[in-house]
């Protein structure tokens, strides 16, 4: 969703129109000029680009235009499209998928892209490399072995029925990669000049940690066959370059020294939209920005006092004191734009009374200095901040605000990374945690909260070795029920189920549904987001400026 | 000479190792390390057993004594070791990142001395007394200046407002403009400041009389009989403040976006990368050792009365 915001009537209405679409500037049937290179400020370096670390925004923003994937999914309508694979087939228990590969597609190293170095490259992303490090990737599940029918067929096999597989081919974590980036190991995958993909741009370039240059290929026919835009893009390349200050990056864009640039924050928007620059708001369609607790921890074991700071949450003040309208208030765990999304605000009203009113039958009353004690014991809870999230101290200050009028003290902890990630997965140091996720794919809540997985509540056997008692059987079976129901209706009603299971555990308070905000200059016409937020720089044009 | 020469690089090799060991053992002392904040992040979803695995394989499991004698070793024999972040060696990252920073540091260096040597001349020349009141309020009013701000504020008005210089992918030149003058004002101060008192202290000896008595003119004075006897504690700080350029250069590389040490440091920091903090930590130590060495040397050299007392005794 973009918004020029001439009038605050026009932006109700865009973002009344529910499944917002990440569309560009739109260009008005004008013929797209060719050439130009494009100056992207990006606010942090890459770190990985193994695919599977793609997941991390300044990853994928690179990844999203050197590589390709098997499927295409459209962003407006979340459905799987045709790209290298032309077609596939999968059998009824989702446990065999077989795609038939476009033929003619080549790395940018020359190399054939078929059966053969898709099979290898799933076969690392599903498995993993032991030896080179390279992790499993999160979006596949289940995975036993590929088999290489013809040079332009291949077979995947799954251990238990993997329906988000065929989601899966299509996300940035899927790109496909050359046999030549296969070799290297994790470490080695840091340096963008070793990452061989098949997609519109190659980098040519790079200066560690502040820039990247990427030209077009001047081969490449085989964009995903829905888009308008066919053959190689119209961009001469692309200039990544690294600006962390916030100030910097949205100066340069007003002042016409960059074109785009990511994050921009809510409280920044203005001065942009104030020089009619567009701001493009890309939903994220995932796990919303929220907080979860861990029941490891006795304070947060009890549903009621769970429930109470659940009521005692207001999403609605936190987004109009810090955000704005691309932020909007949560209405259950996934935003409205993820698959499978229910309305559950019935769920996460706002009710202190009710809260205190929890609080008085679980036991805690108020303490002379306004905390609520039990047998001794302060009801006081502690997080981390999660910088990538936007704004989330100040986020989580608020919280701490609204927990404080029904007497619940929360402290934010800060410290080094390595104390932060130790805490983080000790449920009695940090009885609450930051969550967001993006994909668009049911599977994403069992990403967040599968132990396995992100393991946001840290159950007993998940991630940390810490938890004692907590473990929940009865979500984990929703989930891994969601992650092998083959049906599609059935499916997503699975999802709505456990959205509504988390909510009556109160084991998380969504807030807000979290965007990935872009400004640039007016004269960039066609840009686009994958499903989750990440541009893609393929059918972009410079018009005159 | 010669002795003196071998006792100070003894010492310099003993304040280099001791620079060492204490990094290595803060940054041990510091909960976690960057196998953990790389690969222990929930975003990955790596079984323990997998962790256990890595953190074999970088063998950051190993006794602390045998790591410390390893990396030691390793340093000694010029083998930087590997950036766990990053990915690629430390000395490919010193390699791209030390260039710039040298070139940035020496620029700002340059700027801050004809800074200082402007103000302190011009103050002590100046016939006007408004004019070197206000002179001798500027290094106060630069040391107070943060960095930060200043380059905020540089690019906001040069580049932003008037236009005059691109901050984003400038020419070679041009993008070392306004990063050379956010890190020289900062550093100009305590010189100019050190400068101003010593040029102040030096005019008040008996042999500047005298000049002045032979009909020498206050410019001829000041630059042949007072500068040269004035610029020796102003050399001693100059040594001290190169811990300040270091520093000022994190604060300028992360504001204009540069690359540098100054931005390695912070990323190292922030991930807690132990090889590129340790190549990090013994470079600048020998930069410092270096420098004050090279300092202490050009004493006699610019004062005739210490190269007598350097005859005599030690």
């Amino acid at each position: 969703m973009f918004a020029f915001r001439p009038r605050r009537s026009l932006l109700l209405a865009t973002a009344l129109f529910g499944s917002v679409c990440a569309a560009s500037a739109p260009s008005w049937g004008q013929t797209p000029i060719e050439g130009g290179t494009l100056i992207y400020l990006e606010q942090q370096a890459h770190t990985n680009l193994y695919p599977p670390a793609g997941g991390f925004y300044p990853n994928g923003g690179v990844l999203n235009q050197i590589t390709d994937k098997l499927t295409y999914q459209d962003p407006k309508t979340l459905e799987i499209q045709p790209w290298i694979a032309e077609s596939w087939t999968v059998n009824p228990e989702n446990t065999e998928f077989t795609f038939k590969l476009r033929p003619g597609v080549t790395f940018s190293d020359g190399s054939k892209l078929d059966a053969a170095s898709v099979a290898k490259n799933y076969d690392t992303f599903g498995l993993g490399d032991r030896e080179k490090h390279l992790p499993v990737s999160e979006v596949i599940n289940n995975y036993d072995h590929s088999e290489v029918i013809d040079p332009l067929t291949v077979k995947f096999f799954f251990k238990k029925p993997s329906p988000g597989f065929l989601q899966g081919t299509s996300v940035i974590g899927s790109g496909l990669v050359s046999l030549a980036t296969l070799a290297h190991s994790y470490e080695e995958l840091g340096k963008a000049t070793a990452i061989i993909g098949s997609g519109p741009f190659v980098v040519v370039s790079e200066v560690l940690g502040k820039q990247l240059e990427l030209v077009k290929r001047k081969d490449y026919a085989w964009g995903p066959k829905l888009l308008a835009h066919q053959g190689p893009a119209h961009l001469d390349g692309i200039k990544y370059i690294i600006t962390s200050e916030d100030s910097v990056r949205i100066g340069s864009l007003l002042a016409g020294q960059a074109d785009f640039i990511r994050q921009v924050q809510a409280y920044d928007e203005p001065q942009v939209v104030a020089q009619k620059f567009p701001i493009y708001a890309a939903p994220t369609k995932g796990v919303n920005d929220g907080i979860s607790f861990r029941p490891d921890n006795a304070l947060v074991a009890d549903l009621k006092v769970r429930q109470a700071l659940l009521h005692a949450v207001n999403a609605k003040e936190i987004v109009g004191t810090l955000f704005s309208a691309n932020y909007p208030v949560a209405r259950s765990v996934v935003a409205e734009t993820a698959a499978g999304f229910v309305d559950l605000s019935g769920k996460l009203t706002y009710d202190p009374a009710l809260s205190a009113k929890l609080l008085d039958e679980a036991g805690w009353k108020l303490g002379a200095d306004g905390v609520r004690e039990k047998d001794g014991q302060k009801l006081a809870l502690a997080s981390h901040i999660s910088l990538p999230q936007p704004q989330n101290k100040s986020v989580l200050q608020l919280v701490a605000q609204q927990w404080a009028k029904i007497g619940v003290q929360y402290t934010l902890l800060s410290g080094s990374p390595g104390v932060v990630i130790s805490d983080n997965l000790d449920a009695s140091k940090t009885p609450v945690f930051v969550v967001e996720v993006g994909r668009a794919d049911p599977d994403v809540i069992k990403s967040e909260f599968y132990p396995t997985n992100r393991d946001a509540l840290l159950q007993k056997g998940g991630l940390s070795k810490k938890p004692v008692t907590f473990v929940d059987p009865v979500l984990n079976g929703k989930l891994e029920a969601i992650a092998a129901e083959t049906d599609r209706v059935r499916r997503l009603a699975l999802t709505g189920d456990v959205q509504a299971y988390l909510l009556d555990q109160a084991y998380e308070i969504p807030i807000f549904e979290e965007p990935q905000v872009f400004a640039g200059a007016p004269y960039v016409k066609d840009v686009a987001f994958e499903a989750v937020g990440r541009p893609s720089f393929y059918s972009v044009w410079l018009d005159k400026h | 000479m010669a002795k003196y020469l071998i006792s100070r690089i003894a010492q310099a090799a003993l304040v280099l190792w001791a620079a060492f060991t204490v990094a290595f053992i803060l940054l041990q002392v510091l909960p976690g390390d960057a196998v953990m904040i790389k690969f222990e992040s929930p975003d990955l979803g790596l079984s323990a057993s997998q962790i256990a695995e890595i953190r074999s394989a970088y063998a950051v499991d190993q006794p602390l004594i045998v790591q410390y004698g390893k990396a030691l070793g390793n340093t000694l024999t010029g083998q930087l070791g590997y950036s766990i972040q990053q990915g690629v060696t430390v000395g490919e990252l010193l390699r791209t990142n030390l260039p710039p920073t040298l070139r940035l540091a020496s620029l700002g260096f340059v700027l801050a001395v004809t800074l200082a040597v402007g103000i302190a001349f011009l103050a002590n020349l100046t016939p006007f007394g408004w004019l070197r009141a206000g002179l001798q309020a500027v290094p106060a009013l630069f040391v107070s200046v943060p960095v930060f701000w200043l380059g905020i504020v540089l690019i906001q008005v040069i580049s932003f407002r008037l236009r005059w210089v691109s901050v984003i992918a400038p020419g070679e030149i041009e993008g070392l403009i306004l990063p050379t003058i956010t890190l020289a004002v900062p550093i100009s101060a305590p010189l100019a400041q050190v400068l101003l008192r010593s040029i102040d202290a030096v005019q008040t000896q008996n042999f500047v009389s005298v000049a002045r008595a032979k009909g020498a003119s206050a410019a001829h004075v000041l630059w042949a009989h007072v500068a040269r006897n004035a610029i020796l504690p102003v050399l001693t700080i100059a040594g001290v403040l190169l811990g300040e350029l270091l520093a000022g250069a994190v604060v300028t590389e992360t504001v204009f976006g540069l690359n540098g040490l100054g931005s390695m440091t912070r990323d190292a920091v922030s991930s807690q990368d132990v090889s590129v903090l340790q190549a990090l930590v013994v470079l600048s130590a020998a930069v410092f050792v270096v420098v004050n060495l090279a300092v202490d040397l050009l004493y006699p050299v610019l004062d005739p009365r210490l190269r007598r007392r350097f005859e005599v005794g030690p």
